[in-house]
């Protein structure tokens, strides 16, 4: 009951903001442009790369291409439901945060309501045309249970990278610092994933695995879907991408709680 | 000659400012470093254990991708395009045109303070290291090394004018949000800063040579592995020192309207 009325909660204040957003009609736009831009000069690098090899450590400009936008889907919903977490630093300083704290909802939920970003459609436009495409291109056989694995791993892949979001946010309690983390280590290690983890040194596919789950993202739940043998880690280990996004994300948020315990106003 | 004092103290002032934001200057170079990660694994990959591929050497190939994140290291200490955006979105750029200065001179030589402050305490000792640990090819002439340098900062010069026209089309536009994604992607592709142009497909690398991109990265890295040398090095220069002047005075045309532009909006 407590969940549904949350829920309820959610769309009345996501509502709100969409259409707050929808009035700036040419800014919204340009956003979605600008993101669609932005993928295919990705989509093309790779391209380029490919151009006179083969393949990349065994992947082919498709299959790169599908690596590519299953960790660009699972990246609009973060962008939709966690992105804002990363300026909790400036509503720290500011002092502004304490607004979230006087109503009578959890924190937690109520930041995360606070800002719906329209521009993420630019991400679910992108991915579902490469999808389509690499469907077609490698003859992908869409079972049904090989669909559904799909949606579970996007499911997965929210939850990592939302946790990562919301950990490094959390750090803001700490060090009135959160943006910054993001620019400096988030931003790279995520164009790190773009490519499949195979080419990178042991120490990295490790840590990837293992400390900061990027690769149950894309690179092992593309293994799966694409019948391709992630090198050096057993075959099924991309069928463990949700559990893995589920106990990621439940200690970015108790961290997140934690720090918010801790937490004192800036203000006076 | 008083002229020069002002931009020198501006060269100065914000050389002191890196200095002391010096934490948040030198983490920059922990993503940087991820970034010649990402792009030495990737080539090392497509080599795959192979001495040649299209001409160039393996050793040659890392190095570029080596001298390549340098240089990029070098470039984004510079303002980078969406400060001076916010700048004209947030009117903090009225403030400076009414100050007895050129605005983008001014940004240049600040940029050239914050870029030396943070070549000296990161960039400059951590690449050293990266050379001494890996088996990277060094230039075997003093000759070369001038070259290489000069042609570097010729390459500084062409993104810092590019970047700035790029960034100052925002008194046109409300919202640059596709027009700064098309500059960050030519930026990286075609200057050939992940992928040296002989990898190109044909038409992709015509239509590079003919854009100023390729003197950013290109040339310096390709001069640095001396697979630009004698007649085309000269040549190559040239052509550099063109787009220099070129972008240079398109930035002066775009200052000039955007100038206007502010009088005209007035109040």
């Amino acid at each position: 009951m407590r969940i549904l009325s949350y829920i309820q909660l959610y769309f009345r204040l996501v509502s709100a903001g969409i259409r707050a957003q929808m009035q700036y009609r040419f800014a919204f736009i340009m956003r979605i442009v600008g993101m669609l831009t932005a993928y295919a000069g990705t989509a093309t690098t790779m391209w380029v790369v490919l151009y006179r090899f083969d393949a990349l450590g065994q992947w082919n400009y498709y299959e790169m291409l599908f690596l590519f936008a299953l960790a660009i889907v699972s990246w609009g919903f973060c962008i939709i439901l966690f992105f804002h977490y990363i300026s909790l630093d400036t509503y720290i300083v500011n002092g502004t945060f304490d607004r979230f704290l006087v109503r009578p909802i959890n924190p937690f939920f109520h930041f995360m309501s606070m800002r719906f970003d329209v521009a993420s459609f630019g991400q679910f436009i992108f991915s579902i045309v490469v999808f389509l495409w690499v469907s077609v291109a490698l003859s992908i056989d869409w079972r049904l249970s090989k669909l559904l694995f799909l949606l579970a791993s996007i499911v997965g892949g929210v939850l990592i990278q939302g946790g990562m979001l919301v950990m490094i946010s959390a750090l803001a309690f700490w060090t009135t610092k959160s943006n910054w983390f993001y620019w400096v280590v988030m931003f790279p290690a995520r164009n790190l994933n773009n490519y499949p983890l195979s080419i990178y040194p042991k120490v990295v596919q490790w840590i990837a695995a293992f400390v900061v789950p990027f690769g149950f993202v894309n690179y092992f739940p593309a293994t799966v879907i694409l019948d391709k043998t992630p090198v050096g880690f057993p075959a099924y280990i991309g069928y463990f991408s949700p559990l893995v996004g589920l106990i990621f994300f439940t200690i970015a948020y108790a961290i997140w709680m934690l720090g918010l315990r801790r937490y004192k106003s800036a203000g006076s | 000659m008083s002229r020069w004092r002002i931009y020198y103290t501006f060269a100065k002032k914000s050389f002191l400012r890196s200095a002391a934001y010096r934490f948040d200057v030198w983490s920059r170079i922990f993503s940087n470093l991820i970034f010649l990660l990402t792009w030495s694994s990737i080539w090392i990959a497509l080599y795959g254990g192979k001495e040649e591929a299209n001409g160039i050497s393996f050793t040659s190939m890392l190095t570029y991708v080596a001298v390549s994140q340098f240089l990029s290291a070098v470039n984004s200490a510079g303002t980078p395009l969406w400060e001076i955006q916010e700048k004209v979105r947030t009117g903090d750029i009225a403030l400076e045109l009414m100050r007895p200065f050129d605005v983008p001179l001014r940004y240049l030589f600040a940029d050239f303070g914050s870029v030396a402050f943070y070549i000296i305490t990161a960039v400059l000792p951590v690449y050293i290291l990266l050379f001494l640990i890996f088996d990277f090819s060094l230039p075997d002439s003093w000759s070369t090394w001038v070259l290489f340098i000069f042609s570097a900062l010729l390459g500084f010069l062409i993104r810092y004018a590019i970047e700035l026209t790029f960034g100052l089309f925002a008194f046109w536009l409300v919202e640059t949000g596709g027009v700064v994604d098309l500059f960050y992607f030519a930026m990286s592709l075609l200057s050939g800063s992940v992928i040296p142009l002989w990898f190109f497909p044909d038409w992709l690398q015509s239509l590079a040579f003919y854009l100023p991109f390729q003197g950013i990265y290109f040339i310096p890295n390709a001069i640095f592995i001396g697979e630009i040398s004698g007649a085309e090095l000269l040549v190559s220069i040239a052509i550099q020192c063109f787009w220099v002047i070129a972008s240079f005075l398109l930035l002066r045309i775009v200052w000039h309207r955007a100038a206007n532009k502010v009088i005209v909006q007035g109040g």
